[in-house]
Formats: structure tokens, C-alpha cells, sequence
């Protein structure tokens, strides 16, 4: 009973945050809160992702052994949590961290080019000078 | 704002309520066992890799070459950065002032500690969680904490320009990539692991090339992040008297 | 057994109440620190699922790194959503 509670709230509460940070990339004007918005929708991929391979039991351990002799195995499959979301999400935090740090690059260049972050006025500026229409 | 928090209020008491009515009136099951994939990767990971973490078995071997080109996307995405912010630090000459002598000697100590915990997290990565990402980060951030303690320019000073990050970047990429080319000499295939490379050097367990690839990527991800750290705390003023002068 | 649901719960609960408060916020300072505040409610359900090598690195990443390049970026252009900045 708790544990269908507790799995049904996660995905609900996952479909919210990037509900409300969809909302945040398309209708915020501020081009540092769509970055923001950005990193949040981001991460709530990656828990939609590590959810994907987790399951109940208890308890639930990392899928490590303790030493080279192999162990247990049929206790590790028993209580181990997926390795393989767990890898893929990994490399994707820092590779996500790098690609933002480049479109922050962007937005301070940009804002010293036009001299504001606010996505509107941006677009002002630049139909102002011909570049668009 | 008094409507941001009922509306706040309104959400969180709607996704309670939703998940309260859906786990007592519909009959959703819930997982309760590992994936077939998943078992496989859990109950091998010894025999096929000699490295008792079946995440860093998965990150380094069964899918290696996924990792390498995604270290490729990590390489291009900070050069591109770098593309952008360019300008020449040679001409920057201002001594360094920093915070005060209490928040210098406690960053000092506080950054040596968590240069040890990234080694520590970084050697280990093949037989305890942790590896070369998590290293590599941790290490930035110890950068992130002595740029605005000390300034920028006592780092300038010490001789850690970007240049030089920039290239013990790439002597990283490149000895990854040398670690993943050179089971080709002997007719195997690209990134083979056990095959190659020793399982065990003079007793202590190194999960053949996963230690050497865990080590390369941390001295990557780290002086990447700290050469953004390093761009992104020139003053503005010197960009624009760089301008100006060039 | 009822401990790590519990804290399941809990941290979803606050994940999102500092989500929504991250994107309303039109300072974006007080942004910057409810979005840390989010990745440590996604590090504690993270926690509860038992994955120490992504716990490692999404909070050095996620609290450390990000605020810093974020906060980088609110010094060198404005402060608040809308034009307006503050010394």
C-alpha cells in the first residue's frame, strides 16, 4: 500500500517539475531562467531515468561486491540496484554540466553584445538593426 | 505573492491527493525484481572485467566506447566555450588581493582536504562507487573554492593559466585514447579490457584498464571545469581594454 | 522497510515545492539557491534508491558546480528578471 503510494507520487511529482520547468524554458524571459529551467528539466530526466531500473525490496544495496572472490551472487541479484541506468546517467551529469557551461558563454557574450538577458528585448534589438525581417 | 504560494499550497496537495486516490483505487503493480539485462551485468561483472563495481564495469567496458565519444562531446562542448571567451591573460598584470588571512590559511586546508578525497574517490573507482566523473568534479569544485578566496591572479601568478589547462586536457584525452588503441597491436579489438590488460599489479587489484581510464578522465574533467572557472572570473573591464587594445 | 519509502516521500514532496519556487522566483539569486535546494531533495531520493556513484557525482556537480557557473553568470550580466541590477 505505502510502496504503490510512494511510486505513483515520484512519477506524479516528476511529471509536475518538468511541467512547471517547460514552463519556465518557453514563457520566463529572462534568458539566466530558462538556464535554470534548463539544469531542473535536465535532472528530472535523469531521476525518470534512474527510476526506470529501481525496483522494492529491502534492502536495497549498491550493486558493488565486497571483494575480488565474487561473493554472493544470488543475494546481489536479489538486492542490487540496476547498474546499467546508473552508468548511463553518470556520464550524462557531467557532459550536461559542460554543454550548459557553453550555452552560459553564450548568454554573457550575448549580453554584451545587446546589453540585456531579457529574450524580448534581444529580439528588439536585433530587428531593430536589420538582422531579423 | 500571496497567489505563488496557494497556487504552490494547491499543488502539492493535488499530487498528494492524486497519488493517495490512484494507489487505493486503481490496482497498479509496482517492480519488485531486477531486470533480465541487469542480472546478467550484476552476476558478471567479476568474471568479465576483474572490477567488483558493476557500474564502473558498465561505464568503462561493456560500453567504453560510448564513454570515449562522450568524453569526445564533453571535449568540444568546453572548447567551444573557450572559442567564445578568448582573450590573452599575458596582458593582465594586477597583484593579487584576495580575502583576508583566516579565509585563506581555512580554504587552504579545506581544499587540500578535498584534493584527497577526489584522489581518493578517483583511485578507488574500480572497486568502491566513485571513479573518474566524480573525481574529476570534485576537484573542480576545490578550484571553484581557492579562485574567489585567493583571486584569479595569485593562480595566474603561480603559473595555472588556461593554456596550460587546456593543454594537460588534451595529454588526457590522448592517453585515453592511447588505452583504448593499443589492444589493437595485437589483433584485438578497439577497448578491450581483460584480454590486455593485467588483472592484478603485484597483488593489488587495478580492473585492468578501468583504474587508467578512471585516472585520465578525472586530470580531464577537472582541468576543463577549472579552465571555465578560470574564464569565467576574468573581470569585464579587462575584456573590454582587451578589446580595445587589440 | 518504512524508513527509505518514507524518505521517498518526502523528498519528492520537497523537490517540488522548491521547483515551482526556483521558477517563480524573480530574483535570481533567491533562484540559484532554491534550485541548490532542489538537487539536494533529488540527492536524498537518489540516496533511497541506493546509486552512491550518481549521489557522488550529481552533488558535486549539481550543488557545487552549477550554482557556481550560475552565479558566474548573474555577476557578469543582471540581477533580476527584468532588467535592474544591484551592487
Amino acid at each position: 500500500m505505502l510502496e504503490e503510494l510512494s511510486y505513483i507520487l515520484i512519477v506524479v511529482v516528476l511529471a509536475l517539475n518538468s511541467l512547471i520547468a517547460i514552463y519556465g524554458i518557453v514563457y520566463r524571459r529572462s534568458l539566466v531562467k530558462k538556464l535554470i529551467s534548463l539544469t531542473i528539466l535536465s535532472d528530472t530526466v535523469f531521476i525518470a531515468v534512474i527510476l526506470a531500473g529501481f525496483y522494492f525490496t529491502h534492502p536495497l544495496i549498491p550493486p558493488v561486491y565486497e571483494d575480488l572472490g565474487g561473493g554472493n551472487i544470488d543475494y546481489m541479484v536479489k538486492h542490487a540496484s540496476d547498474p546499467l541506468p546508473q552508468a548511463l546517467v553518470l556520464t550524462g551529469i557531467v557532459i550536461g554540466l559542460a554543454t550548459n557551461a557553453l550555452i552560459a558563454f553564450g548568454i554573457i557574450q550575448s549580453y554584451r553584445l545587446t546589453g540585456t538577458t531579457d529574450a524580448k528585448k534581444i529580439i528588439e534589438i536585433l530587428s531593430r538593426s536589420g538582422v531579423e525581417e | 505573492m500571496n497567489t505563488r504560494i496557494l497556487v504552490l499550497i494547491l499543488l502539492v496537495v493535488s499530487a498528494l491527493s492524486v497519488s493517495i486516490a490512484a494507489s487505493l483505487l486503481l490496482d497498479i503493480p509496482v517492480p519488485r525484481g531486477l531486470k533480465e539485462l541487469a542480472v546478467y551485468y550484476v552476476s558478471n561483472t567479476i568474471r568479465d572485467t576483474g572490477s567488483p563495481e558493476a557500474v564502473a564495469a558498465i561505464v568503462w567496458d561493456y560500453r567504453g566506447l560510448d564513454t570515449i565519444y562522450e568524453t569526445l562531446v564533453l571535449y568540444l562542448a568546453i572548447v567551444g566555450g573557450l572559442a567564445i571567451f578568448r582573450v590573452t591573460l599575458k596582458t593582465i598584470t594586477k597583484t593579487p588581493i584576495g580575502l583576508t588571512l583566516f579565509s585563506k590559511t581555512s580554504t587552504k586546508i579545506i581544499s587540500l582536504l578535498i584534493a584527497t578525497i577526489s584522489a581518493a574517490i578517483t583511485f578507488h573507482g574500480h572497486l568502491t562507487p566513485g571513479g573518474g566523473f566524480p573525481g574529476g568534479s570534485a576537484l573542480a569544485v576545490a578550484a571553484m573554492l581557492i579562485i574567489p578566496v585567493f583571486s584569479m591572479y595569485a593562480l595566474l601568478e603561480k603559473g595555472v593559466t588556461s593554456t596550460k589547462l587546456v593543454a594537460l586536457r588534451g595529454f588526457a584525452l590522448t592517453a585515453i585514447g592511447l588505452v583504448a588503441l593499443l589492444p589493437v597491436v595485437r589483433g584485438l579489438e578497439i577497448v578491450t579490457n581483460q584480454k590486455f590488460y593485467p588483472t592484478q599489479i603485484l597483488g593489488i587489484p587495478v580492473g585492468g584498464s578501468i583504474s587508467l581510464y578512471n585516472i585520465f578522465e578525472s586530470i580531464a574533467v577537472a582541468s576543463g571545469f577549472i579552465a571555465i572557472a578560470l574564464y569565467l572570473s576574468i573581470p569585464e573591464e579587462a575584456y573590454k581594454t582587451g578589446e580595445s587594445s587589440a | 522497510m518504512i524508513l527509505p519509502i518514507i524518505l521517498l516521500i518526502t523528498a519528492s514532496l520537497l523537490s517540488l515545492v522548491f521547483v515551482y519556487m526556483a521558477v517563480t522566483e524573480r530574483d535570481l539569486l533567491k533562484a540559484v539557491v532554491f534550485s541548490a535546494g532542489q538537487s539536494i531533495s533529488y540527492a536524498i531520493l537518489l540516496q533511497s534508491m541506493s546509486t552512491p556513484d550518481i549521489v557522488m557525482t550529481y552533488v558535486t556537480v549539481s550543488v557545487g558546480l552549477y550554482s557556481a557557473l550560475i552565479l558566474f553568470v548573474i555577476s557578469k550580466t543582471e540581477r533580476f528578471e527584468g532588467g535592474g541590477r544591484e551592487h
